[in-house]
Formats: C-alpha cells, sequence, structure tokens
C-alpha cells in the first residue's frame, strides 16, 4: 500500500522539481538578447518622474523621449508610479508592474481617449518581413475618439480606438498617411504625412497628444533587423568551359535563342512591376 | 547668452560664501533669470526623492518626436558603372535589382551588372551587393572573371551624380549556394563593404546552373 502512494509522490515531486528548474531556466534566459523593453512618453507638455518603489528610475522624463527599459525584463516593478517631475504628485498609478519577459514591447505613456494619463503595453510583432517590403504599424495613443487612418488615399484602418493599432507589410518606398475621425473624410486630425517604408524594418507610429487641446502629433520607433534576403543569387545559366568546343556552344546558342524571347519579356514585366 | 549667465549663477551660489576675496569678483553676475529659479526647484525637489539604484540599468534611448512637415532623407548617389582593369571590366552598367517572385535575387542580362536596390548604395555603411552573371544564355557575363581578381585589386564605382569611389579587394570567397552567407552578403549594418557576387563551381547540365556563388569582399579606398 505504502508503494502504491509512494509512486504518484515521487512523480509529483519530480513533476514539481522540472517545474521549478524550467522557471529558474526560462528567467535569466528571457532576460537576455531577445527581448526588447521600451518606454516612449507620449503626454505632450509634461515633464515627468518615473518611480518605482519610492526611487525615482527615469528622473525629468520629457515627451518624445523613449528609454530602453530591456534590463528589466521578467522583473516585477513595485509601486510604479508616473510624477509630475519633481513633485509627489502622481499623475499614472501604475501599481505593481509586470515587465514582460520576452518579445519586443513598447510601453507608452499616453492620454486615453478622455484625456487621462495612461499606459498602455504594446507588443511589437518582430516576424519576418518579405523582402522588397516594410512593416507600418500605427498607434492610436490619442486624446481623440475613434480614427481612420488613411494610406494612399485608402482607409487601411478603420474605427482604430484609442489604445489599438492597424499594422501591414507594404512595398518598401514611401506612404502617404492621414488621420480622420472614423466614418468621416474631415477634418484631417493628423497629416497628411509622408512616411518612409523601409525594407525589412517596422516603422510604428504613434498617434498622441490630445485632439480638443489641439496637440495632436506623432511619435515613430524604428525597429530594424527582421527582414529577409534573397534565396539565392543564380548568375549563371550557361556553362563557362574554356574547352567548350565551337559545335557545343552552337547547340547551346540554339537552345538558349528559343528561349530568350521569353525569357527577355519576362524579364522586362519584372523590372517594369 | 542668458543660459550661460544662467549658469554661472547656480555654479558661483554656493562657493560665494565659503571663499570670500576680491579675486572672485568678476564671478558674481549680473542677472537673475527665471529660468534660474525653476531649474533649482526641480533640483531640490528631487533631492527630496532618492534616485533608485535601478536607474543605472535605464539606457536612454532618444527622441520618437517625429516631424510630419520634414521631407524624407535624401537616398544617397546610386551606382551606375564599373569599372574592373584587371578583368576587363570597362564602365560595365549597373542597373537596380531587387528580388524575383520566387524570392532569389534578380539579375540582369549578361551585360549588365545588378545592384540589390535594398542593399547600401556602395560605400554606404552595411554591406552593398552587386551581382552579375558568370555566363547568360550562352555568352560569358560581365562577371565572367570575377575568380581571378586578386585580393588587394582596386577597382572603381560611378554613380549617378557623376561621382567614382575607388573600392579593394579584401578576400575572396566560394561557396556551395545554400550555404552563402547571407546575413554578412546583405548586412545592413557595420562599416561600409561591397560584395561582388556570382556563379562558380561545377556547372550542373540537369538545372542550367552552377552549385557555387563565387564572392569578392571589398572595402572602400
Amino acid at each position: 500500500m505504502t508503494g502504491l502512494l509512494e509512486i504518484p509522490l515521487v512523480q509529483k515531486a519530480l513533476a514539481i522539481l522540472v517545474v521549478l528548474f524550467s522557471v529558474v531556466l526560462a528567467a535569466p534566459a528571457s532576460a537576455q538578447d531577445d527581448v526588447t523593453i521600451m518606454l516612449a512618453h507620449g503626454i505632450p507638455d509634461t515633464v515627468v518622474d518615473v518611480v518605482v518603489d519610492g526611487g525615482v528610475v527615469i528622473p525629468g522624463f520629457e515627451f518624445g523621449d523613449m528609454e530602453d527599459l530591456s534590463a528589466f525584463a521578467g522583473q516585477t516593478l513595485t509601486a510604479l508610479t508616473v510624477n509630475l517631475a519633481g513633485t509627489d504628485t502622481v499623475a499614472i498609478d501604475v501599481g505593481d508592474f509586470a515587465v514582460p519577459a520576452e518579445g519586443n514591447v513598447t510601453v507608452v505613456a499616453h492620454l486615453d481617449a478622455d484625456g487621462v494619463p495612461t499606459v498602455t503595453v504594446f507588443e511589437n510583432d518582430t516576424s519576418p518581413i518579405a523582402a522588397a517590403e516594410g512593416r507600418l504599424v500605427v498607434r492610436h495613443a490619442a486624446a481623440a475618439p475613434q480614427v481612420d487612418i488613411w494610406a494612399n488615399d485608402v482607409a487601411a484602418f478603420t474605427n482604430v480606438p484609442n489604445g489599438g493599432e492597424g499594422q501591414a507589410d507594404l512595398a518598401a518606398g514611401t506612404i502617404s498617411a492621414q488621420v480622420v475621425p472614423a466614418g468621416v473624410l474631415e477634418p484631417v486630425v493628423i497629416g497628411p504625412a509622408e512616411l518612409p517604408i523601409t525594407e525589412g524594418e517596422t516603422l510604428v507610429v504613434y498617434a498622441v497628444g490630445s485632439l480638443e487641446d489641439e496637440t495632436l502629433t506623432v511619435l515613430a520607433q524604428s525597429i530594424a533587423g527582421h527582414g529577409t534576403a534573397p534565396s539565392a543569387v543564380n548568375t549563371g545559366n550557361t556553362p563557362v568551359d574554356n574547352g567548350t568546343d565551337a559545335t557545343a556552344l552552337l547547340l547551346l546558342g540554339a537552345v538558349a535563342l528559343v528561349g530568350f524571347g521569353m525569357v527577355a519579356s519576362r524579364r522586362g514585366a519584372l523590372v517594369q512591376g | 547668452m542668458d543660459e550661460a549667465g544662467s549658469g554661472v549663477v547656480a555654479v558661483a551660489a554656493a562657493p560665494e560664501a565659503d571663499l570670500p576675496g576680491p579675486d572672485l569678483e568678476p564671478i558674481v553676475p549680473t542677472t537673475t533669470e527665471a529660468p534660474v529659479v525653476r531649474t533649482l526647484d526641480r533640483a531640490v525637489g528631487r533631492d527630496e526623492r532618492p534616485l533608485s539604484p535601478l536607474a543605472a540599468q535605464v539606457v536612454p534611448a532618444g527622441s520618437a518626436l517625429f516631424d510630419l512637415d520634414a521631407p524624407l532623407p535624401a537616398s544617397g548617389p546610386v551606382p551606375i558603372g564599373l569599372t574592373i582593369d584587371g578583368i576587363d571590366i570597362v564602365d560595365a552598367p549597373i542597373v537596380d535589382v531587387g528580388v524575383e517572385p520566387n524570392g532569389e535575387m534578380e539579375i540582369p542580362g549578361a551585360t549588365e551588372i545588378g545592384w540589390y536596390r535594398w542593399s547600401p548604395t556602395p560605400g554606404a555603411d552595411g554591406s552593398s551587393v552587386l551581382a552579375a552573371h558568370i555566363a547568360w544564355n550562352g555568352r560569358d557575363g560581365v562577371f565572367r572573371d570575377l575568380d581571378d581578381l586578386e585580393v588587394g585589386a582596386r577597382f572603381t564605382v560611378h554613380y549617378d551624380d557623376g561621382t567614382a569611389r575607388g573600392f579593394m579587394a579584401v578576400e575572396k570567397a566560394q561557396y556551395a549556394k545554400e550555404e552563402l552567407p547571407f546575413d554578412r552578403v546583405c548586412s545592413k549594418v557595420g562599416e561600409p563593404s561591397l560584395v561582388l557576387i556570382t556563379c562558380g563551381g561545377d556547372f550542373n547540365r540537369g538545372l542550367n546552373s552552377y552549385d557555387d556563388n563565387v564572392v569578392v569582399y571589398a572595402l572602400p579606398v
């Protein structure tokens, strides 16, 4: 009887140990290279201190600035508050803040739809972007109603609420973007602006500020290094052979001529496209 | 100038009592500006609340402010020609290319060199990629003799703004095609380098393709 009881207990103990080990192993690994935690300040005209557990972690944090908090990945920042700089006036009471342990994350201090300061954690998609494309992410972090985001005269993202976002992979180049209140064409509240779509990079654009206070503006963050290289470089369909005799060359030439028109026209189309 | 004067106020205020003497008289400010008061107030406020030891782990990441009206940065000059005396390439035309629908790098015909338009212009930060055929449709390609280029050889890239720039081959390598190190060849960061690519190795008559890539790495002179 005792034997029957012991076996599950041992299994349980092992299972617990396995769990503990994986937690212990996961923690340090996650706090290293593969994680990026950025903090962005998206509240215009407001200098703040970021306070953790009574101590100032970021003094004099100004609108538009970004701070890299990757060192805190996986940790809990206790009693996190955003205070007006040099004062005890709490602008945002975040409470205990569990910093994500992995991924690419941007934490944004911004105004909610009603103009109240808040904090939103956005996850950045760093999955590979196809060659010749770039990724555009647009985030609504402004004191404003739902918006439509137009790109190149197309309503790309509609009814985006405060805290919401839209994302698309686009041909590298530039696009013209503008933001309007949802469902209407005017007034244009941001833009139109030319945005660079850089091959292999993500451009994250944040609409911040307040519509009512006429402080609407844009913050931008670039995330590079997740593009895709060509899969191969094929630079020859004909053997180079110093010993090749004239007959073989003529044969090759004949074969090549048959296919040449097709290849050439296909290539022309590609270059034009 | 007001800014500079204000700075003197802040610095001079404290030592004034400790270090009396006519020698220090010139430091005494002539004006007191409102910004000084604000600066001092804020400093006092911060002193009341201790700086957390965590502060040392925060890394400033610059400003994300984006000027909607600013013109986009102009792209640099585009390469349009290549001259490599050692292997008889005389101002061979360079065209910009992208990728084929199947993901392979687009390569122009036998007489032209492709500059991968998603790589930096030659001489800019990162690795610029120029590729051309060794042989195409029965005729020699521009890079027919690339494998003969010696390390140390110099050559010239011509740009669309009329300028030219010298490069020097620093390394030559041959890779099985599937082992071409794209991380290095297509790096968008790091010191400026230029990579010349063609084919080499055995010719596979079944695939009408070479087994290897021949790569010359070069640096600006």
